[in-house]
């Protein structure tokens, strides 16, 4: 008797869990009304409001371009920013929209499109500037001294390459919890110069700091490249947004968008200069 | 890269072994926060088993209400709460210390439980002899009382301790660098957090079997009657 | 915000966590019967199955196998959603807990029982189900009412698989608000008074199978 049951179980649960094999296409977006999209509540990339809707330079951006493409309606999962990629992936959601920079090795998992902002580095501190940090190198100069960074974040990578230690960082889950590590059990906190900016704003204790210099890797100063990341398979929902995306960065409803939440007008030149094909192949 | 180790994506199997340093570093402080939990555990658990038999009933019934309280609330809020509300009365631990006071907190709940049966479970006739010889109280405990309890509270004492290693894992939400933490940091680099992931379960269950095999072991070479403590 | 104003996401989250909790119990609880009966069956295919299954969950920590389930599953193919990652992953881990019990109680029957339903002819599946089982359950009843408190705080770890639970509501406050201690103070009275219900309702069913007992426990007590 028990056999047949679990065997029945486990039917059930295969038929289930196996998702749909096929990819994901426009047309099917549009019958279902609405699409899936995620963020790493990262202000002002992409986070949720206290209301429970999305905001952010990458969720504001999505909805204008879905809704040029006749979808409506976009849900939004909030995703702890390092299972952006893996989530995506196992088709928890249709496109990640938290601005995460165009990289090689990004690239190999995901189908980025063109860019959408361009933007620095940046340090968050004690008010104050206590141990008088200017740029991601003056950490590894004292051996002391802690950073924290987001999981997932390339800023990591960055840090290495200017000489941090890795006993010297302290991997976060989240970007709303830097401002109590940097409180307590953090020198700084490393992410981009906009997160670094709200969070100032937001925080009584802390400050951005400023002058900042961006750090040199290899041979040049750092600039991020932020855009949508698609799965590959879904080819024709990736071709199909990102053509619209080319359209509205023509509009001044998109120059709006990113002037409203901090970015300069050269910042958005800089995003439109850049084409993803470049910045996939690492230049 | 990390802690100086490269590791190898070119097949399953070399990136299984080469990740394998790595995830020893985590081992070590599994491990670490484990003993010293544990040892919180031990030690608080005597104290508030001891004050649970305490005279003056308010305090044997805060200790009742708290013991309830922490062994009904998960691991996960309690490592949170001492994470984050600590620091905001002026106490920063570091995580790892934290973490094990955590695990230690938690587990004293069950541990002071295990010492009250065995206190109970202690036969009448001892407690009388002793008050008949005029032994002090200190006497009582040391020489007649725990050297009886520790054969018949060792088997559920290890069996928390075995417990409390595979609870270790929760630290690295709160930024402890354990085994899973380092799974977790490998698979967000790599995109592949199949074969980190398995890995640590892999190390885990022969972990937890050495372990039961040694409490089995203990318990067997224990002599029945008890352990003189001098 | 005022700790009256916690309290509405606090209870959306409580509803979660009481669901996967219930849910998970449930399944957990027919698991537990099917591997525990599987490990003592005299089909070694069967047994050896239940005894790879209790051994894999027993043996690895619940937070790995959330992770893996969530994580590195989906890399193979077969993806969840959360909820259900969640909810199956809670019930695999305390019907191999509850295996253990069950098997346990039913080995503990007295082998006077055995040899009395073999007398009179009885078989094997009618022995097990009218005979051992009745007696089994009541010894079964405080270790399962242990495992429902601990399924309770287990899961908490789900909030880790973004479910939105009591305590991811209670970080979300906290990431908003920055009030650790009213929110998590709170967040542990909500878990503490969820579990005095569930005791109540573990006491109040073993009380039940006491009264209901049609076999006098003799042998027991």
């Amino acid at each position: 008797m028990h056999k047949t049951l679990c065997y029945g179980i486990a039917v059930l649960a295969l038929a289930a869990g196996i998702e749909g094999a096929g990819a994901l296409t426009l047309d099917e977006v549009k019958s279902a009304g609405y699409v899936q999209g995620a963020t790493a509540n990262e202000v002002p990339y992409g986070y949720m409001k206290e209301d429970g809707t999305a905001a952010g330079i990458g969720p504001d951006v999505a909805i204008a371009v879905f809704k040029r493409m006749g979808v409506n309606e976009v849900n939004w999962t909030v995703t702890p920013f390092g299972t952006l990629i893996p989530g995506l992936k196992a088709r928890r959601f249709a496109f990640a929209a938290a601005e995460q920079n165009i990289s090689p090795e990004r690239c190999k998992q995901v189908a980025f499109t063109e860019p959408n902002s361009s933007y620095g580095e940046g340090l968050l501190v004690k008010k104050g500037n206590p141990k008088k940090l200017t740029t991601y190198a003056d950490i590894a100069k004292d051996p002391s001294l802690k950073v924290a960074v987001v999981s997932g974040a390339n800023n990591i990578d960055f840090l290495r390459a200017v000489g941090v230690k890795d006993n010297q960082i302290i991997i976060i889950q989240a970007n709303a919890d830097a401002l109590s590590t940097v409180q307590t059990r953090a020198d700084a906190y490393a992410a981009t110069e906009l997160t670094v900016a709200k969070l100032a704003e937001g925080g009584k204790d802390v400050e951005q700091v400023k002058p900042f210099t961006d750090p040199i890797v290899n041979g040049k100063p750092v600039r991020n490249y932020g855009g949508f990341a698609f799965r590959p398979e879904d080819k024709e929902l990736h071709d199909a947004f990102n053509k619209a995306l080319v359209e509205f960065r023509k509009t001044d409803d998109y120059k709006k968008i990113l002037t409203s939440y901090g970015l300069s007008e050269e910042s958005i030149k800089a995003a439109a200069a850049k084409n993803v094909a470049d910045l996939c192949a690492g230049k | 890269m990390m802690y100086g180790y490269e590791w190898d994506t070119s097949s399953t199997l070399a990136f299984a072994t080469s990740i394998l340093p790595i995830l020893g570093i985590g081992l070590i402080v599994t491990l670490k926060a484990a003993a010293v939990g544990y040892a919180i555990a031990l030690v608080l658990g005597l104290v508030l088993a001891l004050l649970r038999r305490s005279r003056i009933k308010a305090v044997s019934w805060a200790v009742a209400c708290f013991t309830e309280f922490v062994r009904d609330t998960p691991l996960l809020v309690q490592l949170f709460f001492l994470y984050y509300v600590l620091p905001d009365f002026g106490i920063v631990l570091p995580a790892f210390m934290t973490g094990a006071l955590a695990l230690g907190l938690q587990y004293s709940a069950y541990t002071s439980e295990v010492y009250r049966g065995g206190i109970n479970a202690i036969p009448r006739g001892q407690w009388e002899a002793a008050t008949a010889l005029n032994l002090t109280r200190l006497q009582l405990y040391r020489d007649i009382i725990i050297p009886q309890m520790i054969p018949r509270i060792v088997p559920s004492l290890g069996n928390y301790l075995v417990s409390m290693l595979k609870e270790t894992p929760v630290l690295s939400v709160v930024t402890v660098l354990d085994m899973l933490g380092l799974a977790n940091m490998i698979g967000e680099r790599t995109f592949d957090y199949l074969v980190p992931l398995s890995m640590v379960g892999l190390i885990f269950l022969p972990l937890t079997l050495t372990c039961s095999a040694l409490i089995h072991f203990i318990e067997r070479i224990l002599p029945k009657a008890g352990i003189p403590l001098r | 915000m005022t700790w009256m104003q916690y309290l509405a996401p606090l209870l959306k989250g409580a509803q979660i966590t009481v669901m996967i909790s219930l849910a998970s119990i449930v399944l957990g609880g027919i698991l537990a019967f099917l591997a525990g009966i599987a490990r003592i069956s005299s089909n070694p295919i069967l047994s050896g199955i239940a005894f790879a299954y209790i051994a894999l969950f027993r043996g690895t920590p619940l937070l790995v196998q959330l992770f893996w389930f969530y994580y590195a599953l989906p890399l193979i193919g077969i993806s969840f959603d959360p909820i259900t990652t969640g909810i199956m992953t809670l019930s695999l881990l305390t019907g191999a807990f509850g295996a253990e019990v069950v098997r346990g109680a039913l080995l503990a029957v007295p082998l006077s029982q055995h040899e009395a339903a073999r007398a009179l002819n009885f078989s094997k599946s009618y022995t097990l189900w009218h005979i051992c089982m009745p007696q089994a359950i009541i010894e079964m009843m405080p270790a399962f009412g242990n495992l429902a408190i601990q399924n309770l705080k287990d899961t908490a770890l789900v909030s880790l698989i973004s479910i939105a639970d009591l305590t991811f509501q209670a970080q979300s406050l906290r990431n908003i608000t920055l009030d650790s201690a009213t929110v998590y103070t709170m967040t542990l009275l909500g878990y503490f008074i969820i579990a005095l219900f569930l005791m109540f309702i573990m006491r109040f069913i073993e009380m039940k199978l006491r009264r209901g007992a049609a076999f006098p426990r003799s042998a027991h007590s």
